[in-house]
């Protein structure tokens, strides 16, 4: 499925933090946002997912047209990985997965076989099928967020938008979460913050400044020391990796 | 290792359906212990036989050892609608509780929480010290028409307040239900201190601590529709419950707009509440504790909690009635104080012995 977004511009209050913003997700390819805190990567994903919805501008996914299509409908084909999110009440695990299947719910209708096996499924993807019954609350930073990428995939989207998914977490679990996104071989946008994540694994990027798209082209045409400077106001030299062969940063303030 | 999980799933299927039994086993037990007690003691065995002779219209048990015919009459004219009263409002309450908790995503959320006891004591308030017009003509009815109003009118306003600039979010929602509630406490006040009425000041104070005194048949249809009906329609609403604790940013990712069944949700829980505290006034703590125990119990999921909720809900209220009537010799204690004396023991409890960490 491919996502074609097209002169979005969104205000929060008065002031515009999209300004006529335009990017195109071909289908199956994970497609990163980079850009300065601040710049409006939240905010335009969350323009894009209806959360915020933006003043101008038309989303189109697969052949929805976001903007017009109900919630409901658009969350059985889109998923979302947020930004860490607290919660006062417990679930355990298994019972949060089993939220992801709320989209493809009527409101009475019970979850049945297929959907404890969806779910069953998505506990192994992500490595959770020891975490089952534990209480959602006492997971590690980690253990959460794996946790909802699990529910995302239980919704079996069809496209992914994730917002910074691996903020606060160790190496490690960056690593397996966008190892198993990358392995649902789905449309992804993602924002990121970490450069050499981008690099990895993105097949295509957006930078973004001041709620503009700076520039964008494969990681290689995007992350030069000079867009890297003008982005973030810092210095920065880039090399070539001699074990990973992929792109490595050096920055400097 | 599966097979151990398998099994683990099926234990706690098999304990969640062996509570249920006995909740709603003991509910009927409590209902003919209930109604043997009182100022007039009616032996438990004869009891029993007058509801089951009633309730199966004579085709089971018999009266031939009941000691005199007034006993028929106590039991099933006066103190079976109060035993349906203390379930129904049990219910009620706990049904509400779990409903604001979920809506205001806040462990510490209960029926009055957005304003609606301030409102229902000042209505009250209102008809016990000024009354409806026609001054001396205060009957029952005008306080309980006082309350509901009050009660009604303080969840619009607190519903129309949240709503400015967009969202109903929780915190919006908690915020304006401090206020509206602060306004209409300081309202009533006023009203008491301008009163020169004893009485009616005491009247006022006992209304706030909670009665089942006033239940009568003619008041259980009303009561045991609304709260019936609120108890259908939640029982069905536990994936939208479910999301609502994951906030408002999650749920509209899995398709569910919590603004809208926030709305929805207060204005059903309101009309409920506010039948309650028209026919009772105000029983605290039952819809706040009694969500949490089930929590502990049960888990989080509304799926379990709500059914728990409802029956526990319930035979607390029953046993809390009971308590008031004969814990005191030929005095009849506010319900609202029995709510809290042996509700809290029971969470400090809990809280001791499982490490319940109030759902969070």
């Amino acid at each position: 499925m491919q996502l074609i977004v097209e002169s979005l511009e969104t205000k929060l209050g008065k002031k515009e933090i999209v300004k006529n913003i335009s990017l195109l997700v071909e289908n199956q390819k994970f497609v990163g946002v980079v850009g300065p805190n601040g710049c409006g990567k939240s905010t335009m994903l969350k323009s894009i997912y209806k959360s915020l919805p933006p003043h101008k501008g038309t989303v189109v996914l697969g052949d929805i047209d976001v903007l017009k299509t109900s919630q409901k409908k658009i969350s059985q084909k889109l998923g979302v990985v947020g930004q860490f999110n607290e919660m006062h009440f417990d679930l355990t695990v298994e019972q949060m997965v089993l939220l992801g299947r709320t989209p493809h719910k009527k409101l009475l209708e019970v979850d049945n076989q297929v959907d404890i096996d969806i779910v069953e499924n998505a506990l192994r993807q992500t490595n959770l099928l020891d975490y089952k019954d534990r209480s959602y609350l006492s997971l590690s930073g980690g253990e959460k967020q794996r946790t909802i990428l699990a529910r995302t995939i239980a919704q079996q989207p069809q496209f992914m938008i994730l917002d910074e998914p691996t903020n606060h977490l160790d190496i490690r679990y960056q690593l397996e979460i966008l190892q198993c996104v990358k392995k649902l071989n789905i449309g992804v946008l993602a924002a990121l913050h970490d450069l050499d994540t981008a690099a990895q694994y993105c097949d295509y990027l957006y930078a973004m400044k001041d709620g503009r798209i700076y520039t964008s082209g494969t990681p290689e045409e995007v992350l030069t020391p000079e867009t890297i400077s003008e982005l973030y106001q810092i210095k920065c030299e880039t090399y070539k990796n001699p074990i990973t062969n992929q792109l490595g940063f050096v920055y400097q303030i | 290792m599966n097979m151990e999980k398998g099994s683990n799933v099926r234990q706690k299927q098999a304990f969640y359906g062996f509570a249920m039994f006995f909740l709603l086993c003991a509910i009927a037990m409590t209902a003919v212990y209930s109604v043997s007690i009182g100022q007039v003691s009616i032996p438990f065995q004869q009891s029993m036989q007058i509801v089951l002779h009633t309730i199966t219209n004579g085709h089971l048990g018999s009266l031939d050892q009941v000691e005199s015919d007034s006993y028929t009459n106590i039991i099933m004219q006066v103190r079976m609608p109060r035993v349906v009263f203390a379930l129904l409002i049990g219910m009620g309450l706990s049904l509400c509780g779990v409903v604001m908790q979920a809506i205001v995503q806040n462990p510490l959320a209960d029926p009055y929480i957005l304003g609606i006891s301030s409102g229902g004591s000042l209505g009250a308030t209102f008809a016990i010290l000024v009354g409806f017009g026609s001054g001396t003509v205060l009957s029952q009815f005008g306080v309980a028409f006082g309350a509901f109003a009050g009660a009604m009118a303080t969840s619009i306003l607190v519903l129309v307040l949240s709503s400015i600039g967009g969202k109903v979010t929780s915190i919006k929602l908690v915020l304006s239900g401090v206020v509206i509630g602060a306004l209409c406490s300081s309202l009533s006040s006023l009203i008491i201190f301008f009163a020169n009425d004893a009485e009616g000041i005491k009247s006022v104070t006992f209304w706030t601590m909670g009665s089942l005194a006033s239940s009568s048949w003619s008041k259980v249809p009303i009561m045991a529709i609304i709260v019936l009906a609120g108890c259908f329609l939640f029982l069905f609403q536990h994936r939208v419950l479910n999301t609502m604790l994951l906030g408002d940013e999650s749920a509209i990712t899995l398709g569910i707009n919590l603004s809208v069944f926030r709305k929805l949700y207060m204005i059903i829980a309101a009309l409920i509440t506010g039948t309650m505290v028209a026919y009772s006034g105000m029983i605290g703590f039952v819809g706040l504790i009694i969500p949490h125990i089930c929590r502990g119990l049960f888990g989080s999921d509304h799926k379990h909690l709500m059914p728990a909720s409802l029956l526990l809900g319930g035979l607390f209220l029953m046993w809390a009635d009971v308590l008031s009537r004969v814990l005191v010799e030929n005095v009849e204690l506010p319900i609202g104080i029995l709510t809290s004396v042996i509700g809290s023991p029971l969470f400090i409890y809990m809280i001791v012995k499982k490490g319940y960490n109030f759902g969070g």
